[in-house]
């Protein structure tokens, strides 16, 4: 996929203008479809997303007819774009791109053919992928053994791999057990449960709603990560922040469980300056917004049945509610243009978590930081 | 020298003072000189016996305190870097008159605790004889720094530069050392005349370390004409590179954080900010500025001035009604004089309230500043380094002198996000940045 110079080299910064203007050539052209190469890599279920995404751009420079470095690096550029417009969710894969992308640019040319040079980034792309994805887990899984002392009671949100990889090695040395919160709407913390009481380890679900209920019994909170930002803060599923807040207040340890493919250049000042925040999401609702929301409880019955067949939602009914008698107990669920209104990740504020841990080492949240400018800034 | 402290005592006074009394100059003396002088002083003083009303008092304490700094004066013992401001004034009259008149009103213009300070002479209307030293674009300079005529740090910088430039192009070597090794003793004298006139901010102590460096590493076999450009280019780059430049890429950082709708907060008058909402009205985003503006300075006015040339929505306040703007504020921008290793901001007095401010009430808060105005030095207050602005209108009261420090600092808990060229980091970030920026050079 190569583009025309003359496009993209007007000014002196690149602008976001420019980049779109080309990636509808690109489009034309269709020489090569990074969004099916995604989804090829995407099918190996152990394949995080971003790492899918640079073996994505590591196929796009193997099948790139660019003959000099600024050539290839736009076209990266627009791949990664393409990329991101494809995902609902771009934020771990942006993390992934702009990291591949920067050791690509400033990777020195040890051969004088340019051809020969794409064949070791296309290499190198592929040995850092396969060999990234499995040892980051590792480290991090031996970094953080060290901080979950015996007979730990430890809160977990969601769904992580290496939460789970992480407590599963925990569990072999000592005694743990495991609260998971239930993550709604997507209900991955149901799964997490699952796969921890398949490993043996004493797991609670909980209402995510019961965070604060149980805080004083957790010893530690351990979270995953969409993507650790330049601010030492974290992107996870939606949850984190208020668990993080809980644990501040009731003073309990966040450790967080990233992957250095994981780190993303971009500074959100609030929740609403997130890179995946769209403008409907929980605005301050209005006399028009509410008209509509009544109207649909009014449909509730045909929209419970609706949301529960839906695959987004759990399906409650099935679980039983302690002492509420499961036979007249018909749990509402939100609907499912309600919940497109609502936010899937939220953003934890630096101050709120002790630890960052990854495969290059144990940072506190300004260390994250430095180890972003670090890579970055030049 | 100058002096404020004989509005009555002038009809005794022998000699015309010299410059206006508007600053004072601060000697420093070791305690056990001072006490000397008050003994003597009280000794005097019970001889002269003087009336024996209670207005003696007050005015025995301000007078032992006054007296030594006059006797300072008279022995003109200067410290090193106000040296060309100090005039050298006979001791014994001023002894005399100062005795005399301490029956008299007498006005204390000398703040203790703030000493360190320094009062800043008023240069330009005294003549000292190494005057003829320093180039007159040096001298122009500093009556226009002295006179505030130019504020900010990058201005004072960028001025400071061209300045410099054109003394390194007027420079000739004397016979007998080259230019690498003497170039700087030349320039060493210039840059101390503008200190003088007003302290050096830290943008000018970084260019000027800068040039210190570009010229001790000069090719020695260089012809002087051509080590002369090459400086003058070095300059050059210096400020495009880490001025202009960077405030252009601090510009499109900064756009990036406004969205429609919101309303922008800034303080006082910094020149990366205004080129930041002039850009993002340019980009046609839609916000509104309020500008919070407080003396002795006032330089918020002059920012709505220019703001509303084009045609962006403002609203001007002080910093008293900072209380009732803040919770329709959705973003703030400061500006900065530096940034510190501790992740500290240095900026206009002010700076702080507003941050801690908008902390409180989560509103956040983005400084913007260039690396180049980034400091190896951890301040824990405003305290230890400062300077004060020039008297304005209060000498003529006794008993009252008005303080105002020109900076005050930020702690990093109150700042959100620095935008500098090399992104937006957190400002306990800016040691990896100098520890780069150092490993290049």
């Amino acid at each position: 996929m190569s583009t025309s110079p003359s496009r993209v080299t007007s000014s002196i910064k690149p602008s976001k203008s420019t980049l779109e203007g080309a990636i509808d050539g690109a489009h034309e052209s269709g020489a090569f479809d990074i969004i099916s190469a995604y989804g090829r890599q995407l099918q190996n279920e152990d394949t995080p997303m971003p790492i899918a995404a640079v073996l994505a751009l590591t196929e796009l420079i193997a099948n790139s007819r660019a003959e000099t470095m600024y050539e290839l690096v736009e076209a990266l550029k627009l791949g990664a774009a393409t990329l991101k417009r494809g995902t609902p969710n771009p934020i771990s894969l942006t993390a992934g791109c702009d990291l591949f992308i920067r050791y690509v640019t400033t990777a020195r040319q040890e051969s004088p053919s340019f051809s020969d040079h794409k064949n070791h980034l296309v290499r190198e792309g592929n040995l850092y992928a396969h060999n990234l994805a499995s040892t980051c887990r590792e480290q991090i899984t031996k970094l953080s053994a060290g901080f979950i002392p015996d007979e730990a009671v430890i809160l977990t949100h969601s769904y992580s791999r290496v939460v789970i990889q992480t407590l599963i090695h925990a569990h072999k040395r000592k005694r743990i057990s495991v609260f998971v919160t239930e993550a709604r709407p997507l209900g991955l913390g149901v799964k997490a449960h699952e796969i921890l009481v398949q490993a043996g380890i004493p797991c609670t679900l909980v209402l995510d709603s019961a965070v604060a209920y149980i805080m004083d019994k957790i010893d530690l909170v351990l979270v995953g990560s969409e993507a650790v930002v330049e601010s030492g803060g974290l992107i996870n599923a939606v949850g984190s922040y208020q668990m993080a807040i809980i644990a501040k207040a009731a003073n309990k340890p966040l450790y967080a469980l990233a992957e250095s493919y994981k780190f993303l250049r971009s500074f959100p000042l609030s929740q609403y300056d997130l890179p995946s925040h769209s403008p409907n999401v929980l605005r301050v609702p209005t006399q028009h917004a509410s008209k509509s929301s009544t109207s649909a409880s009014r449909n509730s019955t045909s929209s419970i049945k609706s949301a529960r067949s839906s695959n987004r939602c759990h399906p409650m009914g099935s679980r039983t509610m302690g002492n509420k008698s499961s036979a007249s107990y018909i749990p509402l669920t939100m609907t499912v243009d309600q919940l497109a209104n609502n936010p899937e990740v939220d953003y934890t504020r630096p101050d709120l978590i002790t630890l960052v841990f990854s495969d290059v080492g144990i940072l506190t949240p300004s260390g994250v930081s430095q180890f972003l400018v670090g890579i970055f800034a030049d | 020298m100058s002096s404020t402290k004989h509005t009555n005592g002038l009809s005794r006074d022998p000699q015309p003072r010299g410059p206006p009394p508007n600053i004072q100059p601060r000697p420093k003396l070791s305690k056990a000189e001072r006490r000397d002088l008050q003994e003597k002083q009280k000794a005097a003083k019970a001889a002269a016996a003087s009336s024996t009303n209670a207005k003696d008092k007050p005015k025995e304490v301000e007078k032992t305190l006054a007296v030594p700094d006059k006797k300072s004066e008279s022995r003109s013992k200067p410290s090193a870097v106000r040296s060309i401001a100090r005039i050298n004034q006979p001791s014994p009259s001023k002894d005399s008159a100062s005795v005399e008149s301490a029956e008299t009103e007498h006005v204390l213009r000398d703040l203790r605790i703030f000493s360190h300070f320094g009062f800043t002479s008023k240069i330009g209307s005294s003549a000292t004889s190494t005057k003829a030293d320093i180039h007159p674009s040096i001298l122009r300079l500093a009556l226009q720094f002295a006179e505030f005529r130019i504020v900010g740090a990058n201005a004072r910088c960028i001025s400071t530069l061209t300045a410099l430039k054109t003394v390194i192009q007027d420079y000739a070597t004397p016979p007998q050392t080259t230019l690498s090794r003497h170039l700087m003793t030349h320039l060493s004298p210039q840059i101390t005349h503008l200190v003088a006139a007003r302290p050096m901010s830290t943008s000018m102590g970084n260019a000027i370390r800068y040039l210190k460096y570009e010229i001790s590493i000069l090719d020695i076999d260089l012809p002087e004409q051509d080590a002369k450009q090459f400086l003058c280019e070095r300059l050059d780059h210096y400020v495009r590179d880490r001025i202009i430049l960077a405030d252009l890429v601090i510009q499109d950082l900064a756009i990036e954080k406004i969205h429609d709708g919101d309303a922008i907060l800034t303080y006082a008058r910094s020149s990366v900010v205004e080129k930041v909402l002039v850009q993002a009205h340019q980009a046609a985003k839609d916000f509104s500025v309020i500008i919070v503006d407080s003396g002795p300075l006032f330089e918020g006015k002059r920012l709505l001035a220019s703001l509303r040339r084009t045609g962006i929505k403002c609203t001007y306040c002080l910093l008293s009604a900072l209380g009732a703007v803040i919770p329709s504020v959705s973003l703030v921008f400061l500006g900065a004089h530096a940034l510190h290793a501790n992740g500290a901001l240095y900026s206009r007095a002010g700076t702080a309230l507003v941050s801690m401010m908008a902390k409180q009430h989560s509103v956040p808060v983005l400084a913007c500043c260039e690396t180049y105005k980034f400091s190896n030095v951890v301040p824990f207050d405003g305290f230890t380094k400062n300077e004060l602005a020039p008297e304005d209108g209060f000498e003529s009261r006794p008993f009252l002198q008005s303080l105002s420090p020109l900076y005050d600092l930020t702690p990093s808990e109150a700042v959100s996000a620095v935008v500098t060229e090399v992104g937006l980091i957190p400002p306990s970030s800016v040691p990896t940045i100098l520890f780069r920026a150092g490993v290049q050079e």
